[in-house]
């Protein structure tokens, strides 16, 4: 009987001119942010592996020259899109996508997308992850705000309840139906999507990235279910089927533009990020009378102490080696020690500010949606992340390569030492991977719980639909 | 003809219950108040197989609300509604199983053909998928055109919608019929047709309780009338004991004051 009722709702929909006109347009601008974000992603991808490239001619092709000054030179680090960046671009557009490494500091990310945007693009980009977690809720709004209103106000739900139907088989085979008219339009799209990632990766193949797309796809099945659920939940109950639109249309504005501001505002108030220049003020001051309060020509004065014992000497120039070398790494590492502190601070301000955007999802999905999505194409802070971190232990291990070089090879006082250049060559290319998926989901329990209760809410909710007012 | 309307004796179910009059529909004291209005007092009524009750009275006498109550979709403040000796409060979807519902004008998915409409409400009173051919030969059965058979219901008339809606009480077999005014608003013809198809089902033993402003109908097709006035059945008598000049006297009588 299920399976009839979902085989009528379906036809119905489809015969019905709304639903076509609605879905040909939701599915044009699916297709498009699909196809674009492909070609983003391939000449992105491009440009990224030149510019790779390149840096690493730059540095490997340095003529002899100290290595201090090499380490001075430095180099660029560049973010590696992820695949499933396609799809969702998550906070890429206003992180930055490249971080110059250099002897002495951490630096910020610079060239954020967002920095070149025009103003219209503050609205938002239209990602497939924005029309899935916008559009596609206000297409089922539209198609299901009449399930049982519509047919109250037309006297047909008196002739379906005079027959005998149960109610709760009623409303199963009613959101079966609406799913299988969204199939309609999500199934060749989905497809598509697939197509996309597939020929955008550049092996051809997706090979790992398949565990990340498999759980982005049931992360929106059950987006689209809640949607589904509500909508006929709402419409079982309100008189007439304008009463069912606007609680919807209230419902899904709440979700969708209320609820991520509010909730950043909020997240903002209660674990208040420090403005850029206050915390580089901070940090600089840090690294000026280091973490312990002693003045930096004090630690100095200590560790040429512990360094004239170590070689059993009692003069800078007696020793083996360059102290000034072995001086700079000391700096380096306290600087590190400070760097640290301020940026796990920061970061973890980022994080907790995430977990409340998460746990708003007790009263608009679309958070977790948002987090989850976010997280599986790997464009979240968290990701983000990872990724400073590898940069900045690279950028640990060059400069100390560099200046153990110069400490080894030179004595105090010799900036003029020069290097051989195949000490350049010493230090590998940087290569970065994403952290696998488990560390990714690691971070968002609260929105697969939430998630996960939202979606045992609404099912259970239709499926326990026992009676339905005649009007 | 393979449609044959209540073809078997009472369920187990209603057997069981010991309560069989004979009756397919009755009412046993029954009543329904709204607030402190009391839309319909203590009603007794029983309604055999081949029997067709009509109901008289002006708006708001009682008649749908005796209906309703039938279809179980209101609750009775007191007494009980029967169907094939079932109370309707205890056995909503069995009950529901034994008749068909035909309002004044039957409600119909627009989107869908006559016969689409006929498959959808046929399977879900049945439970069960039927050929074109059954389904056809029903509709065919309550006077619906040939050519219009295919046609979205969107452009039927009230009339064509009515035969749509005897179709479903043919497929389902019902053996109780609850009308409601389902004359109201037909042409002479129209209207004509839908007494020849009454008395086809009541024939093929259905026992019909039909709510109707239509004296004349009421005196053709009914076996028996039933006068109601605020809430209450003031008169019950036999067609056949009477005619049309004499029932109208006595309607208007009633409805005096």
């Amino acid at each position: 009987m299920i399976a009839r009722i979902a085989a009528k709702e379906f036809t119905d929909t489809l015969r019905d001119g709304r639903f076509r006109w609605s879905a040909v347009i939701v599915g044009t601008l699916l297709c498009a942010a699909l196809g674009a974000g492909a070609r983003h992603y391939t000449d992105v991808k491009a440009q990224h592996d030149r510019a790779a490239s390149t840096m690493r001619d730059f540095w490997v092709n340095q003529p002899a020259k100290n290595p201090h000054s090499a380490a001075h030179y430095g180099l660029w680090a560049f973010k590696p899109r992820t695949l499933l960046s396609l799809v969702d671009q998550g906070v890429d557009p206003y992180v930055g996508v490249a971080a110059y490494l250099e002897a002495h500091k951490q630096n910020e990310f610079q060239f954020r997308p967002a920095m070149d945007a025009t103003a219209t693009q503050r609205f938002g980009q239209w990602t497939a992850a924005t029309i899935m977690q916008l559009l596609l809720p206000l297409l089922i709004v539209v198609l299901a705000f009449p399930a049982f209103a519509g047919e109250r106000e037309q006297g047909t739900l008196r002739q379906l309840l005079s027959l005998g139907v149960q109610p709760g088989a009623l409303a199963a085979g009613k959101a079966l139906g609406v799913a299988s008219a969204l199939g309609v339009l999500l199934v060749p799209a989905a497809f598509l999507g697939a197509a996309a990632l597939v020929l955008a990766s550049s092996e051809g193949a997706l090979g790992g990235e398949w565990p990340r797309i498999a759980l982005m796809g049931l992360t929106y099945t059950a987006y689209f279910t809640v949607f589904v659920a509500v909508a006929l939940a709402v419409s079982a109950r309100t008189r007439s089927s304008r009463a069912a639109l606007l609680v919807l249309l209230a419902f899904w504005a709440a979700n969708s533009l209320v609820a991520p501001r509010a909730l950043s505002d909020v997240a903002r108030r209660v674990y208040p990020t420090p403005s850029a220049f206050t915390f580089v003020t901070a940090l600089d001051a840090d690294l000026k009378k280091g973490l312990d309060g002693h003045s930096p020509d004090a630690r100095t004065a200590q560790l040429l102490k512990a360094t004239l014992a170590k070689y059993k000497v009692s003069s800078v120039d007696s020793l083996p080696i360059n102290f000034d070398a072995i001086s700079m790494q000391q700096a380096e590492e306290d600087g590190n020690k400070v760097f640290d502190r301020h940026y796990g601070a920061l970061y973890d301000t980022y994080r907790k500010q995430n977990t409340v955007h998460q746990l708003g999802a007790v009263i608009a999905p679309l958070m977790a949606v948002r987090s989850l999505s976010m997280g599986l194409a790997g464009t979240d802070v968290e990701h983000h992340q990872a990724f400073a971190n590898a940069a900045e232990r690279y950028r640990r291990r060059l400069v100390k390569t560099m200046n153990e070089s110069m400490a080894a090879n030179s004595r105090s006082g010799d900036f003029s030492y020069k290097a051989d250049p195949s000490l350049w060559r010493e230090v590998p290319p940087f290569e970065y991977e994403a952290p696998p998926i488990a560390q990714a989901m690691a971070m968002q329990a609260p929105s697969l719980w939430l998630l996960g209760g939202w979606l045992l809410v609404a099912l259970v909710s239709v499926a326990r639909t026992r009676s339905l007012r005649l009007d | 003809m393979t449609a044959t309307v209540a073809p078997t004796p009472g369920s187990h179910a209603a057997v069981a219950a010991g309560q069989r009059t004979g009756a397919v529909l009755e009412a046993q004291g029954l009543t329904r108040r709204f607030g402190t209005f009391t839309a319909l007092h203590p009603l007794d009524l029983a309604i055999a197989p081949g029997e067709v009750f009509c109901l008289l009275g002006a708006n708001g006498a009682g008649k749908s609300t005796t209906i309703n109550l039938f279809l179980n979709f209101v609750e009775p403040s007191g007494g009980r509604a029967l169907i094939e000796g079932l109370d309707v409060t205890q056995h909503p979807l069995e009950t529901k199983r034994y008749v068909a519902y035909i309002p004044e004008t039957v409600m119909l998915y627009k989107n869908l053909s006559g016969i689409e409409n006929l498959d959808y409400f046929a399977s879900l009173a049945t439970g069960r998928r039927h050929e074109r051919d059954e389904l056809l030969q029903y509709l065919l059965q309550a006077g619906l055109q040939v050519d219009a058979v295919d046609k979205r219901v969107g452009g039927y008339s009230k009339g064509m919608r009515q035969k749509v809606g005897i179709a479903i009480a043919l497929a389902k077999r019902a053996r109780a019929l609850l009308l409601d005014e389902p004359t109201s608003g037909l042409d002479p013809k129209a209207s004509n047709e839908f007494s020849e198809l009454l008395s086809m089902l009541r024939e093929q033993g259905a026992a019909i309780l039909m709510a109707t402003h239509d004296l004349f109908r009421a005196k053709e097709s009914g076996t028996r009338v039933g006068m109601m006035k605020h809430g209450r059945l003031v008169q019950t008598l036999s067609t056949a004991d009477i005619g049309h000049a004499d029932l109208e006297r006595l309607y208007l009588e009633h409805m005096r004051d």
